[in-house]
């Protein structure tokens, strides 16, 4: 019965780790862009989740929202302000992976200023526990994961049907055909960006409610929709989803057997191993070893 | 009053050390490890169960730190260098996180989180190092080494292969070059260069705790390497320094104690960024000339 | 080395698609020995990704990439290097913050292990590098940063690189684009030198007076298909052809 509580909450926060790291996928597959402040975005969201509800106390849905537009004009910014002018003469990836840290660095010991280095969590009806047939599962994880699907659908159809989103897709395999379409990269960079910070709300929102928050955290993030990126192979975002899953999936069952500090040692294992066996990941295109 | 400014010294000298293994990576084969720490922390660790169990001499320590931190250090580049930079970004992250996690956790051995306390007295071919200013002297004498050993590497066709890599990787590899060993070379030697601060501030302080090594910490040194100027060898020297010293300078501020560490790091923060945007070469690089 | 005959390298049915764009489409192309094959076609005809498939930088969908007979598919581009495939970049790629002698050293020193060899191989591997540095005319800036020499030198040192891989197969993306008159007669007579001594030579290049020039054959390449490959004269007084690179209606 443990075990299925715990492959229950794992899939809730695999729902949110997939969302998340579909959306550092769709930054890094499609624009190159190694983007660490993709964990800022987390933060802001978060923070900016908390301070609505509990700051100033607004309605869930209202402060939800707030995190939306947050974490699209956060995302927005962080393209116009900062890699933008970092690439105007063909940044490197070290040049911009350096900016993108620097605003990751930036953004956290901001939000450590103005809201404490603790732990911060807001409490919400959503989040009450409801017996189900002798499991536990909370309004919120209900929503979770009856709307990630939802999600990923209207992804699948948004990069398969679409034209910008065939236009984006183009981008990640061959940046110099994609004038093709008659979108200019830059329009497909800001594109790619807003996208994926917004699909950061989600796990933002779901872990302050759930496990709180700290100023710290972006790293965790980083971590995470990383190492699921490579374990779903770089270039597919379908691999990316499953990779987040799978470590949400994979945390969860490990508090089974081990204590609370190891579920991030979990994580790196499973990375380390995806790392040495299948470096190209579960879906992704062979990579040169 | 000696003994502040010795200590401020040996404090300084061991930042430089670890920014100038640091750089060895970021600077001249473009490598990001978030897991320098991680060494450093694996060096402190190491010295102290040496001094605690058996001996303090440095001449035994510090090659025995060099050689655990070059090994462990393979650990995570020969897997991860075979195939891209990002899956060491990855790997070295998550060996941040994961080694943090073994310090804390592994009690037996690292004492947890109240770590190993009363570590003896540093000695040198069996002479104590017992007065401040004595340690200062070796460790001064350690970051020349240090440097000049990274001086000397670059000079050798072995640094030309790591700065073919660092300028152009697709060429290197065009050129024929084996871009994954070189790097997993580079990373060794770093983290055995980064293992002699870990030795020196275990002794320094005489007392080892996880909090010492944390990612913060990586970010820090990262810091003073991109804000001295990455691939230069005065860089990472004067960005030590000058990290070192920016919370004197801003304990001035009339600001709560707490928030002087977050406006800090907001600042090497704004300084990375407005470095790749202004100055991609760092303080003391070269402005880019051309294209 | 000697002069050498037969194919060198050889394409075949190679295609390659990124999302809904063809880059390559069943191509099949052969560069022989001690000739230069020139890559013709309008911008975006494949001609860098049939490179780029070449040298193992992309891994083509289907078809089969052949040098010396041994097939590449597998091999990692340091691999296909190594065998002696050197190639230069459009955007040249050098080792800019390292000097013009460096630069050409590094190529020499092949094994990551090289400076753990003696002080006679490095002597050895230094004289190799002044002489091809007089050969290309760089002598005097060798001590200069890639960086901050002209183009036009740029382009030598990115020759001077290839011409240390002692390869028997060069690939070089437009080497002569940017080049003045006079440096471009001694540009290409380095090339021809090395053709005879039985180098394949295939080069990317957009000014057909050039093309026609140097090149022993022509391929023409648009939208990732040979159209036609052969003696210069006919290919590039093929009106169809050369209204489908001066973009005409056809």
């Amino acid at each position: 019965m443990l075990l299925l509580q715990l492959l229950l909450d794992g899939i809730q926060s695999g729902a949110v780790y997939a969302l998340m790291a579909v959306g550092f996928a769709i930054v890094f597959g499609m624009t190159r862009i190694f983007h660490y402040s993709h964990g800022a975005t987390y933060l802001i969201a978060g923070y900016g989740f908390y301070a609505c509800t509990s700051v100033f106390g607004l309605p869930w849905y209202l402060s939800v929202l707030a995190a939306i537009v947050l974490s699209a004009g956060f995302g927005a910014l962080v393209q116009l302000l900062v890699y933008r002018p970092v690439q105007r003469d063909a940044g490197s990836f070290f040049t911009v992976f350096v900016a993108s840290f620097g605003v990751g660095v930036v953004v956290e010991n901001l939000l450590a200023m103005m809201f404490g280095s603790g732990f911060l969590s807001v409490t919400s009806p959503l989040s009450r526990a409801q017996p189900i047939m002798g499991l536990y599962i909370s309004q919120l994880g209900m929503i979770i994961v009856g709307t990630a699907p939802l999600i990923f659908l209207a992804l699948n159809y948004f990069f398969d049907r679409t034209s910008v989103g065939l236009a984006l897709r183009g981008l990640a395999d061959n940046p110099d055909l994609v004038t093709v379409y008659g979108l200019s990269a830059k329009s497909l960079f800001l594109i790619a960006l807003v996208l994926g910070s917004l699909l950061v709300v989600p796990a933002a929102v779901f872990q302050t409610i759930t496990a709180g928050l700290t100023p710290s955290a972006g790293h965790r993030v980083m971590l995470i929709s990383l190492a699921a990126t490579i374990i779903g192979g770089i270039g597919s975002l379908r691999g990316a989803g499953l990779g987040g899953l799978l470590l949400g999936v994979a945390e969860s069952l490990s508090f089974w057997r081990l204590p609370a500090g190891w579920s991030d040692a979990v994580t790196f294992l499973i990375l380390l191993a995806f790392i040495l066996l299948r470096p190209s990941g579960l879906l992704g295109q062979k990579v040169r070893v | 009053m000696v003994n502040y400014f010795a200590n401020l010294v040996t404090v300084t000298g061991i930042s430089m050390i670890l920014a100038i293994s640091l750089n060895l990576l970021i600077g001249y084969a473009g490598i990001f490890s978030m897991a320098h720490a991680a060494f450093y922390g694996v060096g402190a660790y190491v010295a102290a169960l040496l001094a605690l169990h058996y001996t303090a001499e440095l001449t035994l320590a510090v090659p025995l730190a060099m050689v655990t931190c070059a090994a462990a250090s393979l650990l995570i580049s020969l897997p991860a260098l075979r195939v891209r930079g990002e899956y060491f970004v990855a790997a070295s992250l998550g060996l941040q996180v994961i080694a943090f996690t073994v310090f804390e956790q592994w009690h037996s051995v690292t004492g947890g989180l109240s770590g190993l306390i009363g570590i003896p007295v540093a000695e040198l071919f069996g002479y104590s190092l017992a007065s401040p200013l004595a340690f200062m002297g070796v460790t001064i004498a350690l970051v020349a080494l240090v440097a000049l050993a990274v001086i000397c590497l670059l000079r050798t066709a072995f640094g030309r292969d790591l700065r073919a890599i660092r300028d152009d990787e697709t060429a290197a590899a065009a050129a024929g070059k084996n871009v994954a060993v070189i790097k997993s070379i580079a990373v060794a030697i770093s983290s055995a260069l980064c293992a002699v601060a870990g030795v020196l501030y275990a002794f320094n302080i005489a007392f080892v705790n996880p909090e010492s090594f944390t990612l913060n910490l990586s970010v820090l040194v990262m810091a003073m390497v991109i804000i001295g100027g990455a691939g230069t060898i005065t860089g990472p020297i004067i960005g030590a320094a000058l990290i070192q010293c920016l919370p004197a300078a801003l304990s001035w501020l009339p600001l709560p104690p707490q928030n002087i560490g977050y406006l800090q790091q907001i600042l090497y923060g704004l300084a990375m960024v407005l470095l790749m945007i202004y100055r991609p070469a760092g303080l003391m690089g070269k402005a880019r000339s051309k294209g | 080395m000697n002069p050498r005959s037969g194919i060198a390298m050889q394409l075949i049915d190679v295609s390659k698609h990124f999302g809904g764009i063809s880059a390559a489409n069943h191509v099949n192309l052969s560069l022989p020995y001690g000739k230069v094959t020139g890559l013709v076609g309008p911008n975006g005809a494949g001609k860098t990704t049939m490179f780029n498939i070449m040298t193992g930088h992309i891994r083509p969908d289907e078809g089969s990439v052949l040098h010396k007979g041994v097939e590449l598919l597998t091999m990692s581009p340091r691999a296909i290097a190594l065998r002696g495939v050197a190639r230069s970049f459009q955007a040249l790629r050098l080792f800019s913050h390292m000097t013009v002698l460096e630069n050409v050293l590094t190529v020499m020193e092949r094994s990551p292990w090289s400076f753990l060899s003696g002080g006679s191989e490095k002597r050895l591997r230094l004289e190799k590098a002044e002489e091809i540095l007089s050969r290309v005319g760089l002598a005097g800036l060798r001590n200069e940063l890639a960086v901050d020499i002209s183009y036009g030198e740029q382009k030598f040192l990115s020759l001077a690189r290839i011409l240390a891989m002692e390869a028997d197969v060069w690939l070089l993306d437009e080497p002569a684009s940017g080049l003045d008159l006079s440096s471009y007669d001694r540009f290409f007579g380095i090339l021809r030198e090395r053709v005879e001594a039985g180098v394949a030579i295939c080069l990317i290049e957009h000014n057909l007076d050039i093309v026609r020039g140097i090149s022993d054959e022509i391929a023409f390449l648009d939208r990732g298909t040979v159209l036609d490959q052969g003696e210069p004269e006919r290919i590039l007084n093929d009106a169809k052809l050369t209204a489908i690179y001066f973009g005409e209606a056809v």
